[in-house]
């Protein structure tokens, strides 16, 4: 049977973290990198510039064959882990053979949640959450006259942009009373939302569809108030959900709700298992709960971890807990999230929209300490934001100035501060 | 493994706030003169100093990191993260990723934009008008010297924070091992360099010379080298008393005779192995253990050393050796470049590096503080930096202009402290005349 | 004893020899040239600056390929010869009186660094009172130093005993610095017949240049020269003391040595000299006077003078004066019932000559050895270049042979007092 000291499932960003980070500290011990993926390595949050055409599909790729030769990793694509074999320290591949490693990563990510739609398996429709499905809907998008986007977070409000500049129909139907729920609170999310409708899309908020059916140009929609919608292209975005179903059936094995339950080293409750990403579940920075936060810097961030822990690196720190951080590039505009949106009980919330502009800006504060900051078309630092957030700055002298211009009295906070 | 890269250093003390350096990089960059579009960022106020958001290029760069694209790479030959205007998706989360600032969005182009040190000739550090901003470019001597065998064993005992370990491996790598290496009694055996009871502290001949006959012994070995063809280096690293005082006779006579040898002072200031009792190189007014404070009789207290400090390289200048120059582990590139010089000299001739080494044992200051009484040395002209041939003269190789006052110095350290107003004007006065003094050799030699 | 045969000098190798008249330091010069040496350095003193002049000139006029240091002291002379001893060379260098004194520090060293370095002492008094001329105080001063120190008592045994030196010092069983001394005024610019060895004889008889093979400052053989030893206890002591055992042991060797190589002089050149104590008409004597140096011709005049009166008196000569032949010197005292010592120098401690002083430590042997004590007494004369002349050897043989009846003063005589 194959051997190997690390073996990392996943190639994306968390994957390619930890190999960075078991290298930093063990640059002899054999790692096999594992991904069901066929492609070189890349980010799940490029595929809407490889839909839109921005990016050709080629120039995406995060690292090289030479990269993984150079680092000593014995590079595995189009291998699927099958099943976990926790109580042996095997992992079972697609193809059914074994790898026994001394440490695992699952760093296997997420995959799109299908909602469960009737007539939904009857009809084509597209999917964003790899190269092939970008490359396949950059193709749709060029012939689509009639296209509905199912879900409104930020992968399907950037394929409706694509849609709408590429001369098509849109219309976004979403669930919530409002667009980029989660991301975005409302205000933010009316300024997305005309920015969408003033360039000719249409949105169905609070909208679900009830049934599908094939029809001529492609499928029949129905809505829950009756109303139809027919498309040439339909994508649907509706979330995504963890890849663990290799974890099903193993019994009494690694620990999973939403995600893979880790500890602060990205540990799971099983000997030898870490996890990390999209598909790991770890603590939330403002709750001891275990939160699901998949966005890609907390990712890179979980995946070294997993991968100091691993090599046994002693300079290892514990996960502070993750942080949303968001951006979003829309029409030419942008908007920044970095931290909660949540007002805790005592908190504070301080907002800020000049109507000519179209810059607004949020905060929440409790006691003083920054917990969530907002911005459309308003710039800052994002990075020091987080910085402020994690470290808990007193911020009651500089309140006022810092509401007012965050960019600049961030920097200088981040001067004084992390010396 | 490791490589250093060149930097830009910002001294927030030196900053007046003035924005030169941002419309020069707007400039360079942009083409405009909107500060706001500079990739160098000064903030702050007058009150609170001023600060400086800029790009670190991080050996370990975040950015690169959270970049989905990979628009953004770490360049390993120049150090810098170089941005890709073709890959970036403008999504803005390396501006999240980066913690410092280093990397923001430019309205006017609506991407992305960090410091790319414009190729390693950076616009801003020229148009600073007070020295703010600085490119360090001693990233060579790392890069150089760390493939480059340590000669000396590991482990040397050196009091804590003292540079003169620093000083013995870069001096040893650079030289090399085809060199017999001559360390009289003082810190630098006392460190270990000639090891102790039967062992050695170096991988090249070393030996113990006399406190008084280092340059001659080391003359001797050197010219029988000569004499059988073999191209052996033959350096001293000796301390101030051996050199000033009593090696002071065998120093001159093998500069006279032009003995092609490489004699290194460091230059603690006194018998610091021994105890911290005064030298000759000991400044006015310094305590040592020889010169200790005290309410003396008669009304005459005891304040430290009562003469000026020998002005030894000065004199060695007046051997007209094959070089001669002062350098501080303050500024190693500095020193670096003289050891170059030193090195080639003394295959002519005799050659002279006197190195200013502050002893945070003796001179009394934290042991982190060992560069920063060294630079504050140089900065207040307490310590002038210059080398001398005989074919250029002598010139100064770091700017004696706009001292810092001497007092920057003085109270950085604790051997200094008892001064009343008339010896820190003493020492002051005498700061000036040196410096008159060296100029007027520096113009005379030119 | 080889001095039996001293009128007669055996002729075992017809070596061609060109006769010249010349000083001795002129003698001390030419026999440095025919050893060859790599180095000399040298810094001129009353009354050595003739020998070195003779060097110089002898490189000048290239007769001698060594290369000149003109040190700025004594000090520096002797270390540089140091320095290029450990990096393999042969060298040489001469002085006297106050530049002995300065020189101490370095001249230690040299026999503990155990360097063969040849250097002559043309003998001066000590100051004060103000003097610059002859007398053994300079190197009795330092003749508990570990070099060894012989005397010669003709311009001719300072030519061949200057070569026989560099053959002693670089012995592997001795590898010991040199001294060989000469009265200053009376040998160094004392004018004689001498017979100058042909050089390749002496090539022949130096053989291989060997001086570095146990100590080097060489990167091909990298080491720590003389590293710091101590401590109350263990490796520290134990390193020094073995070190100086060594130095002992050298000194005790080099007497086997010095017989051996003036052996092979006399083999080779066809003069021999007694190596460590000459007997003159000692045999059948039943008193003697014991000399050192240039003063043994006129005491010899006047032993002979002595003899042809009837008096029952003979003569030793030390030639080795460091290491002290003490088994040489009890052989020949046992032969006599009373001896008279004279001195060059003083001994300031005893109130008598050093080599008086030397002596009777080998007369307590004598006693220990034959049950029956020595009668013995103490001469100084000569000093500060005084003549001892063949009238003061008279009553120096007079007092001594008083010695067979009277007590023994306690007292030393002082020659050249009032006359």
């Amino acid at each position: 049977m194959e051997q190997t000291k690390y073996l990392v499932v996943g190639s994306s960003h968390a994957a390619l973290e930890a190999v960075t980070a078991i290298r930093m500290h063990d640059t002899e011990g054999s790692l096999t990198l594992l991904t069901r993926d066929t492609h070189l390595p890349y980010s799940p949050t490029v595929l809407p510039y490889v839909v839109s055409g921005r990016s050709p599909a080629d120039s995406i790729f995060l690292r090289d064959e030479e990269f993984f030769e150079a680092n000593r990793v014995a590079y595995k694509r189009g291998s699927a882990l099958k099943a976990l074999h926790a109580e042996r320290n095997t992992a079972e591949l697609a193809d059914g053979s074994e790898i026994a490693y001394e440490k695992i990563l699952l760093a296997t990510g997420a995959a799109p949640a299908i909602p469960p739609i009737p007539g939904l398996d009857q009809v084509t429709y597209h999917v964003l959450r790899t190269l092939d499905d970008a490359t396949k809907l950059n193709a749709a998008i060029k012939q689509s006259k009639h296209a509905v986007v199912l879900g409104a977070g930020l992968v399907g409000m950037h394929a409706a942009e694509n849609l709408v500049k590429a001369g098509a129909s849109v219309t976004i139907v979403e669930m919530a009373k409002q667009l980029t729920d989660g991301y975005f609170d409302a205000t933010a999310a009316q300024m997305i939302e005309k920015a969408f409708t003033d360039n000719g899309a249409t949105i169905l908020t609070g909208s679900r569809v009830v049934k599908l059916a094939p029809s001529a140009i492609g499928a029949l929609l129905t809505l829950e108030n009756g109303t139809t919608l027919e498309a040439d292209l339909l994508l649907v975005a509706t979330g995504v959900k963890p890849n663990m179903d290799y974890l099903e059936g193993q019994g009494e094995g690694v620990e999973h709700e939403r995600g893979i339950l880790v500890s602060d080293t990205m540990q799971t409750n099983v000997a030898n298992v870490w996890a990390a990403g999209d598909c790991a579940q770890a603590k939330g920075f403002y709750t001891e709960d275990k939160v699901m936060n998949a966005i890609l810097p907390d990712a890179t961030e979980q995946g070294r971890i997993a991968g100091m822990a691993m090599a046994g690196d002693p300079g290892v720190k514990a996960y502070p807990g993750g942080v949303p951080l968001n951006t979003y590039h829309f029409f030419g505009r942008h908007a920044i999230s970095v931290g909660s949106s949540r007002v805790p009980e005592g908190g504070e919330v301080v907002t800020r929209f000049d109507e000519v502009s179209g810059r607004y800006l949020k905060a929440i504060f409790k006691d003083d300490r920054l917990l969530g900051i907002y911005g459309v078309n308003e710039f800052f630092d994002g990075g020091v934001m987080c910085q402020l957030i994690l470290r808990r700055v007193d911020l009651s002298a500089v309140k006022e100035r810092f509401l007012a211009d965050p960019l600049t009295v961030g920097r200088e906070l981040m001067s004084r501060i992390w010396r | 493994m490791g490589k250093s890269y060149n930097t830009i250093a910002f001294d927030s003390a030196k900053c007046d706030g003035c924005g030169d350096c941002m419309t020069a990089c707007a400039t360079t960059k942009t083409g405009t003169d909107d500060k706001t579009r500079s990739r160098i960022q000064i903030v702050g106020s007058e009150a609170d100093g001023f600060e400086l958001a800029l790009c670190r290029q991080c050996g370990d760069p975040k950015c690169v990191t959270v970049c989905p694209a990979g628009a953004l790479t770490k360049n390993f030959d120049s150090g810098v993260i170089d941005w890709s205007d073709t890959k970036c998706v403008d999504c803005l989360l390396c501006t999240v990723g980066c913690a410092y600032a280093g990397i923001a969005l430019d309205a006017g182009t609506g991407h992305v934009a960090k410091c790319d040190t414009c190729e390693g000739a950076p616009a801003c550090v020229p148009a600073c008008p007070h020295d703010a901003l600085t490119y360090i470019t001693t990233s060579r001597i790392y890069n150089e010297v760390g493939d480059w065998e340590d000669l000396f064993a590991p482990g040397l005992a050196g009091c804590q924070g003292c540079n003169t370990e620093l000083l013995m491996r870069h001096t040893l790598r650079r030289v090399g091992p085809e060199t017999v290496l001559a360390t009289p009694p003082g810190c630098v055996p006392g460190m270990g360099s000639v090891g102790f009871n039967g062992t050695t502290g170096t991988k090249i001949p070393v030996f113990h010379p006399l406190l008084t006959n280092t340059a001659a012994m080391l003359a001797g070995v050197k010219r029988q080298y000569k004499r059988v063809g073999r191209d052996v280096t033959a350096l001293a690293i000796a301390g101030d008393g051996g050199a000033s005082d009593v090696g002071f006779q065998s120093l001159s006579g093998a500069a006279e005779r032009n003995e092609q040898i490489l004699f290194m002072v460091v230059d603690n200031e006194g018998y610091m192995n021994t105890g911290m009792q005064r030298s000759s190189c000991t400044p006015y007014g310094a305590w040592t253990s020889t010169t200790p404070i005290g309410q003396g009789t008669g009304g005459m207290p005891s304040q430290g050393k009562t003469q000026d400090a020998k002005n030894l390289p000065l004199i060695m200048v007046n051997h007209r050796c094959e070089y001669v120059a002062t350098a501080s582990t303050a500024y190693m590139e500095d020193l670096y470049d003289k050891l170059d010089k030193a090195i080639a000299a003394s295959k002519r001739g005799f050659a002279y590096l006197h190195v200013y080494s502050p002893c945070t044992t003796g001179w009394r200051f934290p042991t982190d503080q060992n560069m920063e009484v060294a630079r504050k040395a140089v900065e207040t002209n307490f310590v002038m930096l210059w080398e001398y041939n005989p074919t250029d003269g002598l010139h100064f190789t770091h700017s004696a202009d706009e001292p810092l006052p001497v007092t920057e110095y003085l109270k950085a350290m604790g051997r200094f402290r008892h001064l009343s107003p008339d010896q820190i004007s003493h020492i002051q006065g005498k700061v000036v005349e040196n410096l008159a003094f060296v100029k007027q050799m520096a113009h005379r030699e030119n | 004893m080889t001095t039996a045969t001293l009128e007669t000098p055996t002729q075992a190798s017809p070596a061609k020899q060109k006769v010249i008249l010349c000083e001795g330091n002129e003698a001390a010069a030419l026999a440095v040239a025919l050893a060859r040496p790599d180095m000399v350095a040298v810094y001129p003193i009353t009354p050595q600056s003739s020998l070195v002049e003779h060097v110089a000139a002898l490189i000048a006029d290239g007769r001698m390929d060594a290369d000149i240091v003109d040190a700025e002291g004594e000090h520096s002379v002797l270390s540089v010869l140091q320095g290029g001893a450990l990096a393999g060379a042969r060298t040489y260098t001469a002085t006297c009186g106050p530049g002995l004194a300065f020189m101490f520090e370095p001249y230690f060293r040299t026999s503990g660094m155990r360097l063969p370095i040849v250097m002559s002492i043309v003998t001066r008094d000590g100051i004060t009172p103000q003097s610059v001329w002859g007398g053994h105080q300079d190197a009795m001063t330092v003749r508990e130093v570990g070099w060894v120190q012989v005397y010669c008592e003709t311009v001719q045994e300072v030519l061949d005993t200057t070569v026989m030196a560099f053959k002693i010092a670089e012995h592997h069983d001795v590898m010991l610095p040199v001294n060989v001394c000469l009265d200053g005024n009376y040998l160094s610019y004392g004018t004689s017949r001498v017979e100058l060895p042909d050089q390749a004889e002496v090539d022949a008889f130096m053989g291989v240049k060997d001086v570095n093979w146990h100590v080097a400052l060489d990167p091909h053989r990298p080491m720590a020269v003389d590293p710091l030893t101590g401590g109350t206890t263990g490796k520290g002591p134990s390193t020094f003391v073995r070190y100086r055992k060594g130095q002992c042991r050298g000194m005790q060797n080099s007497l086997r040595v010095i017989e051996e190589v003036h052996e092979e002089w006399a083999q080779r050149f066809g003069r021999s000299f007694a190596p460590l104590v000459e007997e003159y008409r000692l045999d059948d004597a039943d008193y003697a006077i014991m000399t050192l140096g240039s003063m043994t011709g006129a005491a010899k005049d006047a032993i002979d003078e002595a003899r042809d009166a009837g008096k029952r008196v003979g003569l030793i000569k030390i030639k080795t004066f460091s290491p002290f032949p003490v088994e040489a010197l009890l052989k020949s005292l046992k032969k006599i019932r009373a001896l008279g010592v004279v001195d060059r120098s003083v001994g300031f401690r005893w109130n008598c000559g050093p080599m008086y002083q030397e002596t009777m430590g080998v007369l307590y042997r004598h006693v220990t050895a034959t049950g029956s004590s020595l009668p013995s007494m103490s001469f100084i004369g000569g000093l500060a270049g005084a003549d001892i002349t063949v009238g003061h050897f008279h009553r120096v043989i007079e007092a001594t042979e008083s010695l067979l009846t009277k007590p023994a003063p306690i007292e030393p005589v002082w020659l050249n007092e009032r006359d």
